[in-house]
């Protein structure tokens, strides 16, 4: 079996329409911002507990989720924030996570990108243990496989992930009941410190799928319209009965594991060379400029919404309440009606 | 695992496992438990069950032999040999509204899926809101000559992940009425069958299909005015064997059999002592940090002022269960080191 695709990106983008390209760019450049920023205020000790930057990968996030309908399912990782936010997370909810707050999705039980809306977006609750969400997953698909109703599943997990025992239970499962599910690798090239040749010993991961009898394709994750024509390709697969498909879309981490790590492991011209030629964001962008889908005044006006938002949600984030600490022990049981009734909002802010 | 006579034979294909009942009516262990599924599965098309050779095979010990034909591929699944899938496959499914109940070859595999039940199952609706509401199945216990990897008393395991109830019935009308419950329960359960009780112990149970017996309730098994003694699952049988011998010398012995071991009843064991002041806290998993220590801190904590006498523990020490008789019935509790006790607690 052929495990990879060359794709055309000048094809792809014939299939959207220019509405929908600025949208993928204002989300790309969202993703972009928003990481830049929570990595000062993490840096300034103005941000609390962790972070994961997605930087340099936003094609890969952005181009699986925006393929994704309403109704379909995104089982993600800590790294996979933005594409969260593609499949419609509320900023100011997830700011508010951030910052441990009420208004938080999780109502300050988690926190950073241990994120997910299940009732609402129908994506999973972000957990560390990766790759923890993909057997999930294929429960999912096999209730989407059950009703009928072509839904899909769809799971994103790393590079270091693949080496897990349950990467392979999971996708091995999913083959042999044909379940419409999508498995996402973002490689990224590092998991924490470990590059791709200590963590598997084939030249690519996308190869693996031909063991599982699946189709894999192999994708630049920092092409965006490349990453969302393989997603789409492979939904449509899943939604119409074709079973399981593997994505392997690469790209770069730019950043370390999490906000605490400079990765000097990695080679500073491999760095350099992801960053000067291979930024999903600007390259995008120039790729709409070319094709005269934005200009100048669009780019500052879609800037400055970006900006905005983050600085509505940022402030939003700051005036939502901690979580009441007397309800730290509520909510273990669903008989104890916490999840299902609004929370105290009388945990207090910083401000007072 | 050793062969033991089965009390009941098949009644055929498809058909209910109420069939198999012996002929006065009874119900093993086993056909109590594969009623509470059937009549589950019946009640609710939500519920269904997972697990390897479930299907045309009917289970490892046979406990759904006869559901595959009744109720299809979809409703019971076969899967790989893949322990942390089942478990994630049945938050998945669970999470799309489904009622999943998978079952395990053994509950000493169920290591081989343990992240997927310690940090999905049992943390997701606290972190996230949303009700996972699987039942996990599993046969435990030793007793039956089934070595080091398939006698395992895993219920403390479980415990400590914070949001799992979990459940061990010594007697039919209990392990049907509980089972019944779990699957109606909306949080994550772990459903320990003992397999030395499948075939061994029988009784009437009720017809009724609405006859549950609540989670985390406790039931005095005998009553007594001496000693207490605190127990579950095939325990329950030794300390009743034990308070009848102990009743001819005169020793009245109260047995409460916790039924479900967490959340622990802990009114139900403050009352018995109340009235007897004697605590002996007899089960199966390990002495150290076993659920009968907690039950003892309990009694320590809430009933200080009724005790006349220390609380005493008997429970298997902590290694892995031996194979060879002699090994394992020095590994178990035996009626004779209750009977002696209970001697000790008396003499107080």
């Amino acid at each position: 079996m052929d495990t990879t695709v060359e794709t055309d990106p000048a094809a792809n983008d014939r299939t959207l329409p220019d509405e929908r390209l600025r949208e993928i760019l204002y989300l790309l450049k969202l993703s972009r911002y928003l990481d830049e920023r929570l990595e000062a205020l993490y840096r300034q000790g103005r941000l609390p507990g962790a972070l994961y930057s997605g930087r340099g990968q936003e094609g890969t996030h952005v181009g699986v989720a925006y393929a994704l309908e309403a109704r379909d399912s995104l089982f993600p990782t800590h790294r996979d924030l933005t594409a969260q936010l593609t499949k419609g997370l509320d900023l100011n909810r997830v700011l508010a996570q951030y910052w441990g707050r009420i208004d938080g999705y999780l109502r300050g039980r988690d926190g950073n990108s241990h994120i997910g809306d299940w009732d609402g977006n129908r994506t999973f609750a972000v957990m560390s243990h990766l790759p923890i969400a993909y057997p999930v997953a294929v429960g999912a698909a096999w209730a989407y496989q059950r009703a009928g109703d072509g839904r899909v599943a769809m799971a994103i997990c790393g590079d270091g992930a693949t080496s897990n025992g349950r990467w392979h239970e999971s996708i091995n499962t999913s083959a042999i009941m044909r379940l419409p599910v999508v498995w996402v690798v973002n490689n990224n090239q590092f998991a924490y410190s470990t590059p791709n040749e200590k963590e598997f010993a084939v030249p690519t991961i996308a190869e693996r799928a031909t063991a599982y009898g699946i189709p894999g394709v192999r994708v630049d994750g920092t092409e965006v319209l490349e990453v969302y024509a393989a997603a789409s390709e492979a939904l449509e697969r899943a939604r119409s009965g074709g079973g399981p498909s593997l994505i392997e879309s690469v790209s770069l981490r730019w950043r370390g594991h999490a906000g605490h790590d400079p990765a000097k492991y990695v080679p500073r011209e491999l760095l350099e060379h992801y960053m000067l030629s291979k930024d999903p964001v600007k390259n995008f962008e120039a790729h709409l400029r070319d094709r005269g889908v934005v200009d100048d005044a669009a780019i500052t006006e879609m800037q400055s919404r970006v900006e905005q938002a983050f600085e509505q949600a940022h402030a939003f984030a700051l005036d939502s309440p901690y979580p009441e600490a007397g309800d730290v022990s509520k909510g273990v049981w669903v008989e104890d009606g916490y999840w299902r009734a609004e929370p105290g909002r009388g945990g207090g802010t910083d401000a007072g | 695992m050793a062969t033991q006579q089965v009390e009941a034979a098949a009644a055929g294909h498809g058909a209910e496992p109420r069939g198999k009942r012996s002929d006065d009516g009874q119900a093993t262990y086993l056909v109590a438990i594969a009623e509470a599924l059937w009549e589950e599965m019946e009640r609710d098309e939500r519920v269904f069950m997972l697990g390897e050779d479930i299907g045309v095979y009917g289970g490892a010990f046979k406990v759904t032999e006869g559901f595959i034909e009744r109720f299809g591929p979809t409703r019971v699944v076969d899967t790989p040999i893949a322990e942390e899938t089942i478990v994630g496959m049945a938050a998945g499914a669970a999470m799309e509204g489904l009622r999943p109940v998978a079952e395990f070859q053994y509950s000493d595999f169920m290591s081989s899926g343990f992240d997927e039940i310690t940090t999905v199952l049992a943390r997701y609706h606290y972190r996230a809101g949303v009700p996972l509401p699987v039942v996990l199945r599993a046969p435990s216990g030793g007793g039956v000559r089934a070595s080091n990897f398939h006698s395992i008393n895993p219920e403390p395991w479980f415990a400590y992940t914070g949001g799992i109830k979990i459940m061990c019935p010594a007697f039919p009308s209990d392990a049907k009425g509980l089972l019944k419950s779990a699957i109606r329960d909306d949080n994550p359960s772990v459903f320990l069958e003992h397999k030395a009780l499948y075939r061994r112990i029988k009784e009437h149970v009720s017809d009724d299909p609405e006859a549950l017996v609540p989670i985390g309730s406790a039931a005095v098994k005998r009553a007594g005015d001496d000693v207490t003694i605190i127990t579950y699952g095939a325990m329950v049988h030794k300390a009743l064997e034990a308070a009848e011998s102990l009743a001819g010398r005169g020793v009245s012995v109260e047995v409460v059999d916790l039924r479900t071991v967490y959340p622990i009843d802990e009114d139900a064991v403050l009352r018995s002592i109340e009235k007897t002041s004697r605590a002996l806290v007899l089960y199966e998993s390990f002495r150290f940090l076993g659920i009968g220590s907690e039950v003892a801190s309990i009694i320590a904590e809430r009933a200080f002022e009724h005790l006349d006498a220390p609380v005493m523990r008997l429970a298997p020490p902590n290694h892995p269960v031996p194979f060879s008789p002699p090994l394992e019935d020095a590994f178990l509790p035996q009626v004779a080191d209750i009977e002696a006790a209970v001697d000790r607690l008396s003499a107080w």
